[in-house]
Formats: structure tokens, sequence, C-alpha cells
């Protein structure tokens, strides 16, 4: 680990890219006022989904690890916030008129558990919605990232982390209110201000940017430089003498935190934390984000996650098929655009431009090659097998 | 707004019906070994729908993650003969397997052919392959639970200990043996073409060294188009066969997929008897801990153990050691 520490390092602030940051964070800081509640709090939630998507980009684009478990992450840090605010309501508000949240009074469980009672405290309950997904990334990172297999692994389990988690919470009910989960919370208060609309979404602008700047200044570091050879060339930068397990630990780590605080953040927002958002299918909707937007390009995962979430928004009025659209949109990406939508916008524009790393250029003609590519094997294929059962006749 | 409402209660199969009788006694012997018994019935789905995934994974490297959905299309097609034809769930197996594999090699051509050799990028796209065929069954047959007669010959259980009563103690049904020695039927089918057929020979020769099977003549893009539909053809075998199981619908692969993966790395994909021997281990170990404690904490007992396992033996219990 003291590698880790050692290859952060200060860097260079381009003049340029910190006035667009600012005027785009300007049109949100100004956006509430124009639109109405609803679309402040649809774009909070956004917000939250676009950090949970630069987390996943942080372990996916930098580092190369496919993680289907973000949605995991996030929702264990969702329900440390969600038991906070339970506790907290008052006994009047209580359906039942007791201390106990009413999940767990009709499941029949007498007193509070020993585990969830400290979550009443403000500070533990903010440490565990960090520590809780971190520490169990941790652990399973610890495992799979020690031995040496390969990432496909590490996909397959965290897909199958995330099915049997899903299967769990919804088994034990009593503890964490089953499929509907921790509904009907309390607004988060602190020191006499309501964190709701307006102050919440202010509260979610500046942790999604923190996140944004924070990852952005991260992967501009060395360890940074370690991360993306690592995805590159994992045997050489272990030949170099870097401890790449723990790199790839510290990272996995680092973003489930982040999506921990994402999911806690979520909760007074929605209102509710459910299993939905520990299942396969929320985390493949933080995969797909990332895929459309562009890998280790961190604003394009955010991008996508706010356009892609208005999208649905108006979608599902129209059609029941959403899932289907995503299915083929993810098909195409990863057929023809490898760099995702970021590798539309003309690379004068680009923000790796104004980032500064080198980018594999996929302009207009790249992706009519890749169409090429794509189309030219199929005739191929026919052609053997025209070859092979031509020759299977002349041998009889 | 997001709408996930069809979160999949994943069961361990067979293994939670089989919990539910009489755990109240406390651990009652009889009970215990039904258990067992009818964690072979969860070993036999287990092996076959594993196989398929062996084949695709260990042979050609392909991360398949539509797998799933290969086995609701079987299972869907004997749905479909059934329903048009009045056809034997039996007789329904070859078209299963030939209608999942024709599909296979349509995928092969179109998506898989373009990423050999970039594994994420596959299991991506597989993953999305995967969400389409659901959302293409779904629009077809709408969402509805749709319903397979299992073949009426197969019913009943065999009694393996009897009371002094005459009531079973210990019994499987015969449907369960029905699916083990499918399973194990086609493990045997699939060993006899790779080990004893020129075809099996030239799919060998891809897998350990594609180059110099190509200079040889060999010609791989056919031997991959084939060997990938044949591994879709055993998953759609598998879904035929399970269909009768449950009910038959859309998220139905779903559940099967992440027990499938779990069988082919803890089992290793360098020899096939790895995945037999993962199957039963999973499924045995599954319905142990389901007897003891109860389903969803047995899923993440074995998941925890799997974990465990690739941190010390990535390449799987049954796979012999290599030197580097």
């Amino acid at each position: 680990m003291t590698q880790v520490l050692d290859g952060v390092q200060r860097s260079t602030v381009p003049v340029k890219l910190l006035t667009t940051a600012g005027i785009i964070f300007l049109i949100f800081f100004i956006l509430p006022f124009l639109v109405g509640q609803f679309q402040t709090a649809l774009i909070s939630k956004l917000l939250l989904f676009g950090a949970l998507a630069i987390s996943l980009d942080l372990v996916w684009g930098f580092t190369g690890i496919l993680s289907f478990a973000h949605g995991v992450f996030f929702t264990l840090g969702g329900y440390a916030m969600a038991y906070y605010l339970k506790l907290n309501l008052s006994s009047a508000r209580n359906t039942y008129g007791v201390d106990l949240p009413d999940f767990m009074v009709w499941n029949g469980l007498e007193q509070l558990p020993w585990f969830i009672a400290p979550l009443k405290f403000f500070p533990i309950a903010i440490l565990a919605m960090v520590l809780v997904p971190a520490a169990f990334a941790y652990i399973i990172g610890w495992f799979i990232f020690r031995s040496k297999v390969s990432g496909v692994y590490i996909t397959i389990i965290t897909l199958a982390i995330s099915s049997a988690l899903t299967t769990l919470f919804i088994s034990q009910q009593a503890y964490t209110g089953g499929t509907n989960g921790i509904t009907d919370v309390a607004t988060l208060t602190l020191l006499g201000i309501d964190f709701t609309d307006i102050n919440l979404y202010w509260v979610i602008l500046i942790f999604t940017t923190l996140v944004l700047v924070g990852s952005w200044w991260l992967t501009r570091s060395n360890l940074g430089l370690i991360l993306r050879s690592i995805n590159e060339n994992e045997r050489r930068i272990s030949y170099l003498g870097y401890d790449v397990a723990s790199f790839k630990i510290f990272i996995w780590t680092l973003s489930a935190a982040i999506a921990g605080i994402a999911g806690g953040l979520f909760v007074p927002l929605n209102k509710f934390i459910s299993p939905v958002y520990l299942a396969v299918a929320f985390g493949t909707q933080v995969v797909i984000w990332v895929a459309i937007g562009g890998r280790g390009t961190l604003v394009g995962p955010l991008v996508a996650a706010l356009l892609l979430g208005q999208v649905q928004n108006s979608a599902e009025r129209v059609t029941q098929d959403w899932q289907l659209i995503v299915g083929v949109l993810l098909l195409v990406v990863v057929l023809f655009l490898p760099q995702g939508l970021m590798g539309l916008v003309p690379k004068r524009f680009s923000v790796n431009k104004l980032l500064q790393l080198p980018t594999p250029n996929p302009s207009a003609g790249y992706i009519q090659a890749r169409f090429f590519d794509w189309v030219t094997p199929l005739q191929g294929a026919v052609g053997t097998l025209q070859g092979w059962f031509s020759r299977r006749g002349r041998k009889r | 707004m997001l709408d996930f409402s069809a979160i999949q209660v994943h069961t361990f199969y067979l293994a939670q019906e089989a919990a539910a009788t009489d755990t109240a006694g406390g651990i009652n012997i009889y009970s215990f070994a039904n258990q067992l018994v009818n964690g072979i019935g969860i070993v036999g789905v287990l092996l076959l729908t594993g196989l398929g995934l062996a084949i695709t994974f260990g042979v050609m490297r392909i991360i398949n993650l539509a797998h799933g959905e290969f086995i609701m299309l079987g299972a869907y097609v004997t749905f479909l003969m059934q329903s048009m034809f009045q056809m034997d769930l039996l007789l329904t197996i070859p078209f299963a397997f030939l209608g999942t594999a024709l599909i296979g090699a349509v995928t092969e051509l179109t998506v898989i052919r373009r990423l050999y050799g970039r594994p994420l990028e596959t299991l991506l796209a597989t993953w999305g392959l995967s969400i389409v065929i659901q959302g293409v069954v779904k629009l077809i047959f709408s969402a509805q639970l749709k319903y397979v007669k299992s073949p009426p010959y197969i019913t009943g259980n065999l009694s393996l200990i009897t009371g002094a009563d005459g009531t079973q103690l210990v019994a499987i049904s015969y449907y369960r043996l029905f699916i083990i020695a499918i399973a194990l039927l086609m493990l045997g089918v699939t060993l006899y073409l790779l080990y004893q057929t020129p075809l099996g020979r030239q799919v060998r020769a891809v897998a350990q060294n594609r180059e110099m099977a190509k200079c040889l003549g060999v010609n791989t893009s056919l031997i991959d188009l084939l060997t990938f539909a044949y591994g879709c053809g055993l998953a759609g075998i598998a879904g035929a066969v399970i269909s009768s199981l449950k009910s038959v619908s859309p998220p139905m692969g779903q559940d099967y997929l992440v027990d499938a993966w779990m069988v082919v790395v803890t089992g290793g994909v360098d020899k096939l008897i790895g995945v037999l021997a993962g199957a039963f281990l999973i499924g045995e170990s599954g319905s142990a801990i389901a007897y003891i404690l109860n389903d969803p904490v047995a899923r993440v007992i074995v998941l925890a153990a799997v974990i465990v396992l690739i941190r010390y033996r990535p390449e799987g219990l049954f796979t012999v050691q290599k030197r580097a």
C-alpha cells in the first residue's frame, strides 16, 4: 500500500478545462430555479447515478475490472442511511407508535438487533455508509485480486455476488424489510436544516462534482498512470516491480466507497431503498452508462447517466420495452463504438483533448471501417460453409 | 422511474421445496437423506447447464453470458412444439437442440466472431445479447408464464428406504433421475465427440494452438462456429428438460446462468469431468446447507466458498497443475 500513496502526486491544472467545468457547474447550479420540482428531483437522482457510473469507470475504464456489483455497493451504503433515517423517525409517525421500525414489528422482532442499533447515531451511520461497502469490497478484492485469475472470473463473481445478495436481502425480511426494502423514512435533518428538494440537490451536485474532480485528479496522477498501465499490460507493470494486486484492491475499495456514499445520498432523495438496486439488472444499468458514455473518460459515464435517464423517463411513457432498447444500444456500442458516445465527439472538442490524454481516434472513417470489418466475415463464413459442403459432396 | 419490476427471486431450484418438508423436528436423518438424494436432481440441472458453458468457455475461451437465454430458448422451443403439435417432451429435445444451435450459430457469425481475443468485450456483448433475446421473446410470447407438461410415464417416486408402515422415508422422483440420466448421457456424447471423432480432434487442436491448427489445414472459423453452436445446443437441451420443472418465462435463464458459471469456475474447464465434479460439489453442498440453515444463506455460503477457492485454486479444483 505504501506504493499506492507514493504514486499520488500533484498534477498541474489546465485553465481551459477549469473554465469549461466552471461554466457547466454554474449551469447546473441555477438549473433547479428554471425547471420544476419533478425535474429537480430527477436530475438529483441522475447526478447520483452519474457519480456511481464514475466510480465504476475508475475500476473498469482505467483498471480494466468490469463489475456488475456496483449496484451492490450503492445499495449497502443506501441501507446504512436508510436504517439511520428509519430509526430516527419519531414514534408518532411510526405506524405502531413504537421505536421499532414497522417492518421489524410485523416480522415479529421484539427489539432492535445489535448490529442495527448503533446506526441510530449520525456519525456511526455516516461511517457505516462508507465503510461497509468499502470493507465488503476489500474482502472480495483481497481474495480475487491476490489470485492469478483473469478479469472475466472477477466479473462473473460480481454477477454471483449481486444475485446471491439480492436473494439474501429478500429472504431476511425481519432485518431488511424484504422485497419492499426500507420505506417511509424520515427526512434528513442536520443542524436544523431539512435536506429536501433544493438543499438536497445542492448537496448531491457538490458530491458529484467532488467525485468527478477527485477521480480526474486521481487518474491524472502517477497512480492513475499505473492503473492505466495495469489495464494495458498487467504483466509488464508487475515486472517493473509494482504490486499489481494492491493497486487493484485500492481502486476497487475506493470505488466501492464512492458508490456507497452515492447510495447513502440516494435514500433521503428516493425515500426508500430496496433489493431492486441490489439486483443484477441495476448493476447492468451502471455498466451500460459507462459503456455508452465511453470507458475511461469519467465525463462520458456521467453524461450518459444524465441523458439515458432523461430518455428513459420519457420513453417509458410510450413503451414497456425499455430494457430491449438498452440491450440493443449495448450491443451496438460494443460492436461499433468501443469508445462509447464520447468517441463520437470531434477530437477538437473532446474532453480527452482538454485532459491531454492520448486518444485512439474513432472518427467517422473509423466507424465505417469497423462496419466493413463486421460485414466481411459474414461473406467469408458463407464462403467457407459452401466450400465445406462441396468438399463433403466430393468425398462421397 | 427505473423499472426493475422483475427482480428474480433466485431459488436454488428444487432445494427449497425439499427443504420445506419436515424440518420441524430438528435434524431428521431421513429428511436429511431425502434432501441429499434430491440434491441429485440439482446436480443434474447444474451439469446440463454447465456442460454447454464448459464447451464454449473451456474450448473456445468465450465468456457467454447469454447462456441462460439459450436455456430459455430451448424451453420455449419445447413449449412451442407441445402447444402446436402436442409433442411428447422427450421428442422435443432434438428440436430444442437444433433450434438453439441454429440461433447460436447465427450469434457466432454476427457477434462473437468479431470479438475473439477480447474477453471483456465478448462478455459485454453477450450480456447485451441476453437482454435483447429476453426482450424479443417477451415481445413474441409476452411475459406470461408458460407451462410445459412432463411426460406422463416419468412420474412418481423411486422409494429408496421404506418405513415399516409402508411410507416412503427416502425417495427420489423419477423425473430427477431422468434429468441426471440425460445430463450424464450428454456428458458421454460430448466426451465421445471430443475424443473419438476427427471433428473432436480438430476442436481440441484449435483449443490448444489456434495458429498451428490453422497452419495444418484445420478450418478454424468453421470449428469455432460448430463448437459454439454445439454449446448452445446443449443449453437448449437443458432448457427442454428443465422446462417442466418450473414455469417457462423470459427471465428464467438468468436463474441458471450464475449457478452454471459457479459450476464451471469450481470444476475448472481443463477436463470435462471437472464440470461433473463441480456440479456434484455445488449441488450437494448447496442442498445440505439449505437443509441445515436455509436456501438464500446456502447460496451465499456456496458463493463465499467459491471466492475463497478461486484465491487458492484459480484454475478450478479438478485441473491438473501445469507448469507456468
